[in-house]
């Protein structure tokens, strides 16, 4: 009797408990299980067999590596992606630093413009700035033209932007702001107390940068180092216009699919190309972790500004030089879109044809960009989001577990997600290459780590205490979670859902391999038309792109304030 | 029906620390009465407010019992447990205006409108902020006295069993603090409603509660209300954390009646007490053995030097707290002068920072405690930073 007794009282203390957190924990991971786990699985499997045999130990091969011994394609790929990642670190930091020390430490006119200005690299797509400096240092470059008709007297001329030149000096361009916005955000939040105190000591100004402000912000630098490299790596639309014969991993990935359906040899490409970034993050983190510093200040007190003319006059020209190079694509692009050709000095033939002819040739293409883009954010948003809720506020064994498969994808080139859901998804029983549907997939897998980590930031500073006031007050999780948590949460999701849908909508790394006729986004169609060299339609089409994408990141700077141009950093 | 109070039965609980296990609470045992103000004392992790969100139901116990009357609560989800509870941050809702912060609760219990506005007007009465309703703000463009009253009204509108506090004053400047403790007693005493209120402020802890805990390391020192803990503490550690005690480590040489005679460590001069019963608070009181000797410093005399004494000091610290003046001595013929403090009402005159003074015991009010202490060394106050 006391038996049944007991155990009625125990199945009544478990229908009182709240279990509604746990079952929706399961739908972000069941996700993740199948969505990325389960193809990385297949995919790392795939590259120890050749390509059309059966996936069994007994098929267990090397050959897919051993190309990286005997074929000199991969063996420069490899030296390429290594070489470019490393010069485009070396070179962002070197101009990326000194930028954000000016813009944080000296006073000059319309800094906010200039931060404003500077973030525009990055919301532009990586391609269409390199098909624009084609435009401008191409074969038949303008810039080119005009440069080598100075240097003609000398007998010299510059050389056409393609090959490993060219790559690096669009990426640094492009990835630029990165290292800029990091650094001037460390230089401007480190506590000024600091350098005072040193100052008072009796430390000289170079004595005080060498040995207080250079250590102060290493944390930062190192964060905005691995960021550029990870990117750099993983980029595939700059190598593949400006490339020509010099291909890096990822256009050899693009290259092994596109050319021979080879899976297994592009997963075995894509293992390398990931343990590379895995190394670099391991690398960096033991250099960071070694000297953790608390760069945020609590002190009010804000920095003097150097008052120098002299330096405020090297600031100024610096800062308006590199603003004009790193905007030359974007305006290069803008007159390019009212002109038929531009090879001489200035356009010829001006037209709003190219502009005319956009609902024509591209409405199917926007209509599929703008659904794909939609959908995977809506979607981003709400695995993101319970995601983040669970691992932040139930902190369930294993969180650290979903935390890491969550931002994953972070360290995945675009172009390795693709491979893998591929891999996982392109024979029977399941097959949904060539659909809407794995482009879907593979964007909320690419994109999720925007969210989570806009979500987590916005919960880690939301006082716990109100969660547990309002289940004090007698609410169960679900009432806590729709009343209390979800509002307050809300501009964190908002912001992050904001950001995938901008970088989506420019997304081509991911879309390259999985697109099909019928599912070609706008990014497609530009790098396309790149390719079939009609650089004015091309042109007209980047210009729509990147001014959605500008109102969208916009619009969100007024709605969020400063910060959310910050999340930018998320890559 | 049952009285209903709180009883602890042997609650212990253990946190899964990064390293190893971090025990927060090493099996306390006690009882709250239906209706009292109940104040948990102690030093920055003693284990109050582990033992207040366990209360609530915010923590787990590891093992243990809370009984609520004679129901057992120990396994009811906090959304059950029909509790208000005041957040040290106050936890008010910033997306939602004030009435609708109060009405909270309410609306989780699905209460009909006419009721909730019946019950939200009528606390912010009893909690002395009716007008604030009228112009309904968010509760961010309010002063933090205004932010504690709401965060209280909001803690009892539904008519809780039970109230807890925790630190509901930590964030408020000093005058405030003094004002609103009288308000939270007023408050309590209105509603009757058991409350346990947590804090780290002794001076708070004396003045509001009707009894109350005072916690160290996971376990209850002693329970008592605050005349008795102030001048009955059971032990060093609570006569330490409730105001100041000098401690003298001594040698007990006859006992004759409640006549004793003890040789103090320091200087090794004898002098005799005379005590009650109840200034003894230890069991070990036998011929030779080892005790320590406690003098409050309003217990203790300062006199000039020349005068008869049983020490000889240095005046290092003189503080005038406006309704005594506290000295602080340095004992003289020891190496790193053991530092004691001695109050007086009136400044003592021609006495300044340098001069050497005498010092001597009131007879009355002495304590007498076990442990064992270096008297060089003196008794280490862990409260202290």
């Amino acid at each position: 009797m006391t038996v049944m007794n007991r155990l009625k009282s125990f199945i009544i203390d478990q229908v009182k408990k709240d279990y509604t957190a746990y079952l929706i924990l399961l739908i972000p991971l069941l996700f993740l299980v199948i969505f990325l786990v389960w193809p990385l699985a297949i995919s790392i499997g795939k590259a120890f067999v050749l390509k059309g045999q059966e996936l069994a130990l007994e098929n267990f091969t090397l050959a897919n590596f051993e190309r990286f011994f005997t074929s000199s394609m991969y063996q420069r790929s490899l030296r390429n992606s290594f070489l470019i990642s490393f010069a485009v670190v070396f070179f962002t930091l070197l101009i990326g630093v000194p930028m954000g020390y000016f813009v944080a430490r000296v006073e000059m006119p319309f800094k906010k413009l200039i931060l404003a200005l500077g973030i525009l690299p990055i919301i532009t797509p990586a391609f269409v700035g390199a098909f624009s400096w084609v435009i401008l240092l191409g074969r038949q470059g303008i810039l080119r033209y005009a440069i080598n008709k100075v240097l003609d007297i000398f007998g010299l001329s510059l050389p056409p932007i393609y090959g490993l030149f060219g790559i690096i000096f669009t990426m640094s361009l492009t990835y630029l702001p990165f290292v800029f916005l990091l650094s001037y955000g460390a230089f401007r939040s480190s506590n000024p107390l600091l350098e005072e105190s040193a100052m008072i000591m009796g430390a000289t100004h170079s004595r005080i940068l060498r040995t207080i402000t250079i250590p102060l912000i290493l944390p930062s630098l190192g964060a905005a180092a691995i960021l550029v490299f990870i990117r750099s790596i993983g980029n595939f639309g700059i190598p593949a216009v400006l490339g020509g014969n010099q291909y890096v991993l990822p256009t050899l990935i693009h290259f092994r699919v596109h050319g021979f359906w080879d899976l297994n040899g592009a997963s075995a490409i894509a293992i390398i190309s990931v343990s590379i970034v895995i190394i670099a993050l391991a690398i960096q983190k033991k250099i960071v972790s070694a000297r953790e510093y608390e760069t945020i200040s609590t002190a009010t007190s804000e920095y003097k500004l150097h008052k120098h003319p002299l330096i405020k006059a090297i600031a100024i020209i610096y800062c308006i030089l590199i603003l004009l190079i790193s905007l030359a694509p974007q305006i290069t692009i803008l007159i390019m879109s009212f002109f038929e050709k531009w090879t001489g000095y200035l356009p010829v033939g001006f037209t709003l044809d190219n502009y005319k002819i956009i609902p024509q040739i591209a409405s199917k293409t926007i209509k599929n960009s703008f659904f794909l883009a939609v959908t995977a954010s809506l979607l981003t948003a709400l695995i993101g989001t319970l995601a983040a809720y669970i691992t932040e506020r139930r902190r369930p064994r294993g969180g650290i577990l979903i935390d890491f498969t969550i931002m994953t994808p972070f360290v995945l080139p675009g172009i390795v997600v693709s491979v893998a859901l591929l891999s996982a998804f392109s024979s029977e029983p399941i097959n949904i290459s060539g659909t809407f549907l794995i482009i879907l997939i593979a964007f909320i897998v690419r994109r999720n780590p925007y969210v989570f980590r806009s979500v987590v930031a916005t919960l880690t500073q939301l006082d716990e205490a109100l969660e547990e006031s309002s289940t004090i007050s007698g609410a169960s999780w679900f009432y806590t979670f729709r009343r209390i948590t979800l509002p307050l949460i809300l501009p964190g999701i908002i912001s992050g859902t904001i950001l995938t849908f901008a970088t989506l909508l420019q997304e081509l790394a991911t879309t390259i391999l999985l697109y099909s006729a019928r599912t070609v986004t706008l990014p497609i169609q530009i790098y396309n038309t790149v390719a079939e060299g009609n650089f004015g339609i091309a042109s007209s089409l980047s210009v729509l792109l990147m001014v959605t994408v500008f109102i969208m990141v916009y619009l969100m700077n007024i709605f969020f304030g400063d910060s959310s141009s910050s999340s930018f950093k998320l890559g | 029906m049952s009285v209903k109070n709180i009883v602890y039965k042997n609650v212990v609980k253990k946190f899964a620390g990064k390293q190893e296990q971090v025990v927060a609470l090493k099996g306390v045992s006690f009882e709250i009465k239906q209706g009292e103000l109940f104040c948990l004392l102690g030093p920055s992790g003693c284990g109050k407010t582990t033992l207040l969100r366990i209360t609530a139901g915010l923590e787990k116990l590891t093992s243990g019992k809370i009984l609520y009357g004679d129901k057992d609560i120990t396994s009811i989800p906090p959304f059950r447990r029909n509790i208000g509870m005041v957040f040290q941050s106050f936890a008010l809702y910033p997306h939602l205006n004030v009435f609708e912060n109060v009405a909270y609760g309410l609306r989780v219990r699905k209460q009909p409108e006419e009721i909730v506005k019946k019950k939200v007007t009528a606390i912010m009465e009893l909690v002395g902020l009716p007008d604030v309703l009228r112009r309904n703000p968010s509760p961010t463009a309010l002063s933090g006295g205004q932010q504690q009253r709401i965060a209280i009204a909001r803690a009892l509108v539904y008519d809780p069993e039970i109230l807890l506090l925790d630190e509901p004053l930590a964030s408020l400047d000093a005058k405030l603090r003094r004002h609103m403790r009288a308000e939270i007693r007023r408050i309590q005493k209105a509603t009757n409603i058991t409350t346990i209120y947590v804090t780290h402020d002794q001076e708070e802890a004396m003045a509001i509660g009707d009894r109350m805990a005072i916690m160290n390391n996971g376990l209850v020192e002693q329970i008592g209300i605050s005349d008795q803990i102030y001048h009955q503490p059971e032990n060093i550690f609570v006569a330490n954390f409730i105001g100041k005690m000098n401690f003298f480590p001594a040698e007990i040489i006859e006992i004759q009646g409640n006549n004793y005679q003890i040789k103090l460590d320091y200087n090794k001069k004898i002098i005799d007490l005379y005590l009650q019963k109840e200034q003894i608070k230890t069991d070990d009181l036998k011929k030779n053995n080892k005790i320590i000797l406690g003098a409050r410093p309003e217990n203790m005399i300062i006199l000039q030097k020349d005068e008869e004494s049983t020490f000889k000091g240095r005046v290092q610290v003189i503080q005038n707290l406006g309704k005594i003046v506290r000295y602080e001595v340095s004992l003289l013929q020891i190496e790193k002068g053991k530092l004691i403090e001695v109050d007086r009402e009136r400044a003592l005159p021609g006495v300044k920072e340098g001069d050497e003074v005498a010092i001597n015991f009131k007879k009355e009010d002495l304590l007498l405690f076990s442990g064992n202490i270096d008297y060089k060394e003196g008794y280490k106050d862990d409260s202290d930073e």
